[in-house]
């Protein structure tokens, strides 16, 4: 992105480079090169002019230092913490919409284990049984059509 | 971006913006206190701005930015619902899109360069805020935006809804407002000298 900051693009009407920058001009631009919006050749413009003009070099100087003075100060200054119930609340809100946006499904695994062993006079000598049981949930969107096992 | 991310299923998504957007809660919650003024609105509007990124996160594009997106819906939702006044002119119907504003540049006294920085070396955070609330709301937004959260002008622009040249052009008044209000108070509070460094120019 570049803006537009010495009339003519630097060069004037007749078509001749210009090196002679007012001091307005050189100043009006500083906010574009501190902030890195400005290009060559209007950065060498600049330089031109600031080199032989120490008004401008002072003024340059304490803008940059008041720019980063002026950061680090709001930067210090506006660094609240959310509070503990914004955070909570933020969080039961994504999970309630979760909720109401997709279809729950629950999926249950079972398996059971029967094992008996029988001796040689035909008595039950041992006897085994295990469930067990598991339950899961699911979210599914019902407009992406996956099946919800994702992966 | 790899193929699983364009297949995710809406669940997946959900974990995502869980594990990625909820670590920005601190940074909304500071910018909207700036933006609303009061605690109480402040999380509202940080509320509702993640209810609606969340409901629109299908349209963020992995891979880019995510702050810049949260900032643009804080912003966009603080716009459009929680200005206080919406009859109030807004700046921008009469905007100057040019940079080069009416007010003729100049060299500054050294005094005022040293007053400059003295204040804003000496001032308390509560009058940097008092400082950020009083100017306008169009400036306010810009400069927290670019001094604090480091945006360019290109993201402010997306963010803010207006052209790069606004943008700059807000950051330049609403700076410019904020360091005179930052002196002044400075010099109520006696913590500038106005002593003469001897050096004209």
């Amino acid at each position: 992105m570049s803006f537009r900051i010495f009339g003519s693009n630097g060069f004037d009407a007749n078509g001749l480079g210009r090196n002679d920058l007012a001091c307005n001009e050189v100043l009006n631009s500083f906010v574009l090169l501190i902030d890195g919006q400005m290009e060559q050749p209007e950065i060498a413009l600049v330089e031109v002019h600031i080199a032989a003009c120490p008004a401008c070099e002072a003024e340059l100087a304490h803008e940059q230092a008041v720019r980063q003075l002026m950061q680090e100060t709001l930067r210090r200054s506006c660094n609240e913490k959310a509070p503990e119930d914004l955070h909570d609340a933020i969080y039961r809100q994504i999970h309630a919409q979760m909720a109401g946006t997709f279809t729950e499904v629950v999926t249950q695994y079972s398996m059971t284990e029967i094992s008996i062993e029988i001796d040689e006079f035909g008595q039950v000598e041992h006897r085994e049984v295990t469930i067990e049981h598991t339950e899961e949930i699911r979210f599914l969107d019902p407009n992406d059509g996956s099946n919800g096992q994702g992966r | 971006m790899s193929t699983d991310l364009v297949k995710e299923s809406s669940a997946d998504r959900a974990v995502r913006f869980e594990r990625d957007a909820l670590a920005f809660t601190d940074q909304l919650y500071a910018a909207a206190l700036r933006y609303t003024k009061n605690p109480h609105d402040a999380k509202d509007l940080v509320q509702d701005t993640y209810l609606k990124a969340f409901a629109s996160f299908h349209q963020f594009e992995p891979g880019t930015n995510l702050r810049a997106w949260l900032f643009r819906v804080l912003t966009t939702t603080f716009i459009n619902t929680y200005r206080k006044d919406q009859r109030r002119p807004q700046i921008s119907a009469g905007e100057v899109e040019d940079w080069q504003l009416a007010d003729a540049a100049s060299h500054t006294s050294d005094q005022g360069k040293s007053a400059e920085v003295e204040a804003l070396e000496n001032l308390p955070d509560s009058d940097i805020k008092r400082a950020l609330q009083e100017i306008p709301e169009e400036f306010r937004i810009a400069v927290y935006l670019a001094d604090v959260e480091g945006f360019s002008y290109k993201e402010i622009a997306d963010i803010v809804g207006v052209p790069a040249g606004t943008v700059m052009s807000r950051l330049h008044r609403g700076r410019k407002q904020l360091r005179e209000r930052l002196t002044e108070y400075a010099k109520e509070l006696g913590y500038t000298t106005e002593k003469s460094s001897g050096v004209k120019p």
